[in-house]
């Protein structure tokens, strides 16, 4: 399958007391969205880490574009200057404003000229709609600004497929909707993406396909249509009726 | 040599005091941070080995040190048969055993994620340590670093037990010491309180100004 992007095969993560992911296989297609959603704990960041390889599963095989990133022989820093990763608590560099988040992989790992890391930045910092914000540094900037910038850092990279870790639960409810508008472009534009979210109103637009997971396992995927109207398992539905229904006394 | 001219002679002290200082506190950047890392990465070994190296270079006093070096090692070693050098070699790797520890506090102040993130952009190790941990471990180990500059500048005034070959500060006030002694021996000697105050000028200034900076910059980036 030649337009599979990235791969799990049989991945297990297991820590001293407890199992993270049992036996997850996954796969994510050229330009396609998929939405991995499921409680607290139930292994969805874990398995976007193995993704990633920020953490090396125990057990089990994980690929981009077909090339096995779980084998000794594999150059992970040069697997992850293709994935994108957007994280949860944001961590954008301290130390350097917007624009310099952005450029630093194109410099240090893509190693492009000053010039064109600057274009290549500001242009996915207009994609964000970031572009009037680059001399600022992190911390003077809104939670939801400083997520759109972690975005732009991810996607300036021209990454095989970018993977969300719960980019909006760090949020306040109001910041939240310029990053799932800025997430909401970026589908529209065909890019790959994996994201971890429990914004359902953001999956039935835009996913392609729904991952319920729970205690480290794949309970059940289908279409958005699907899940929202008829889920098939026990605890999806239980668990789409409790997101209903905190989403419905947050708003 | 009227007091203008004495003053004169002190403060032509003050390069070299200066020099032994700024060359000692760059040694001790330069061995700081390798142990601070062999220490935090090395594994379990090379942990226990940079401890032990960091527990004796704090316990002895720095005098003993600046003497090994110069009347015994440089015995051997003609290279140390160089008061500055033996000085600033003995204040130096001694306060690469502090600065590895500011390090170590600053490392663990810029956090784990810093680096997560840095490594999921497909930085190595080394280059994530480069430009994202260290430049912001510099902004959180400023006020450490300026106290340990002025430690530094201080005790190099030890400098003094080798012998007068260092014409620093304090061997300059030492000599007109003598000077004035052989003259005037029974009136009470001040010049002390100028060298004194020579040392509070190299040292406050510069460490104040590294607190109040690492405290603004801080805030300003949230770390």
């Amino acid at each position: 399958m030649p337009d599979v992007v990235a791969e799990a095969e049989n991945v297990w993560m297991e820590y001293k007391d407890i199992i993270a992911l049992r036996d997850v296989s996954l796969q994510v297609g050229e330009g396609k969205i998929k939405v991995l959603f499921g409680p607290s704990g139930s292994g969805k960041s874990t398995l976007l880490r193995c993704l990633a390889m920020l953490t090396k599963p125990t057990r089990g095989k994980v690929f981009l574009r077909g090339e096995e990133l779980t084998s000794p022989e594999a150059d992970i820093d040069k697997a992850r200057a293709k994935i994108g990763f957007v994280f949860q608590n944001i961590l954008l560099f301290h130390h350097l404003r917007a624009l310099g988040n952005v450029t630093l992989g194109l410099r240090r790992v893509l190693g492009l000229p000053k010039q064109e890391a600057r274009e290549k930045a500001m242009k996915a910092l207009r994609e964000v709609r970031m572009e009037r914000w680059v001399d600022h540094y992190p911390a003077e900037l809104s939670g939801g600004q400083q997520q759109r910038v972690g975005i732009a850092r991810a996607l300036a990279m021209e990454p095989e497929i970018i993977l969300f870790d719960e980019p909006t639960s760090s949020l306040d409810p109001e910041l939240k909707g310029e990053v799932l508008d800025a997430m909401k472009d970026l589908a529209k534009k065909g890019r790959t993406m994996l994201i971890a979210t429990h914004e359902m109103h953001f999956a039935r637009e835009a996913a392609d396909e729904m991952i319920f997971q729970d205690e480290g396992r794949i309970i059940e995927r289908g279409t958005p249509k699907h899940f929202f109207t008829n889920p098939s398992t026990d605890r999806a539905r239980r668990f789409l009726a409790r997101l209903v229904r905190e989403g419905q006394s947050n708003v | 040599m009227n007091a203008l001219e004495q003053l004169i002679f002190l403060l032509e002290g003050v390069q070299i005091t200066l020099s032994v200082s700024v060359f000692a506190f760059l040694l001790g950047i330069a061995t700081g941070i390798p142990m601070m890392l062999l220490r935090a990465f090395g594994g379990k070994l090379w942990e226990l080995i940079v401890e032990g190296y960091e527990k004796v270079l704090r316990g002895v006093p720095i005098v003993i040190l600046m003497l090994l070096f110069y009347f015994g090692i440089g015995v051997r070693v003609p290279f140390l048969r160089d008061p500055f050098v033996s000085a600033a070699l003995a204040l130096g790797i001694r306060s690469g055993a502090y600065q590895s520890q500011i390090f170590k506090g600053a490392m663990r102040g810029v956090g784990e994620d810093q680096m997560t993130a840095a490594r999921a952009l497909g930085m190595s190790k080394l280059k994530a340590f480069r430009h994202v941990v260290l430049p912001q471990m510099f902004i959180i180990a400023s006020a450490g670093l300026g106290s340990e500059y002025a430690l530094i500048v201080k005790d190099s005034a030890y400098a003094f037990f080798l012998g007068g070959g260092l014409l620093d500060v304090i061997t300059r006030a030492d000599i007109l010491r003598a000077y004035a002694l052989t003259e005037h021996w029974e009136y009470p000697y001040f010049a002390y309180i100028p060298t004194a105050l020579i040392y509070i000028a190299l040292t406050f200034p510069l460490a104040t100004y590294l607190d109040r900076w690492g405290s603004r910059r801080k805030k300003k980036l949230g770390i």
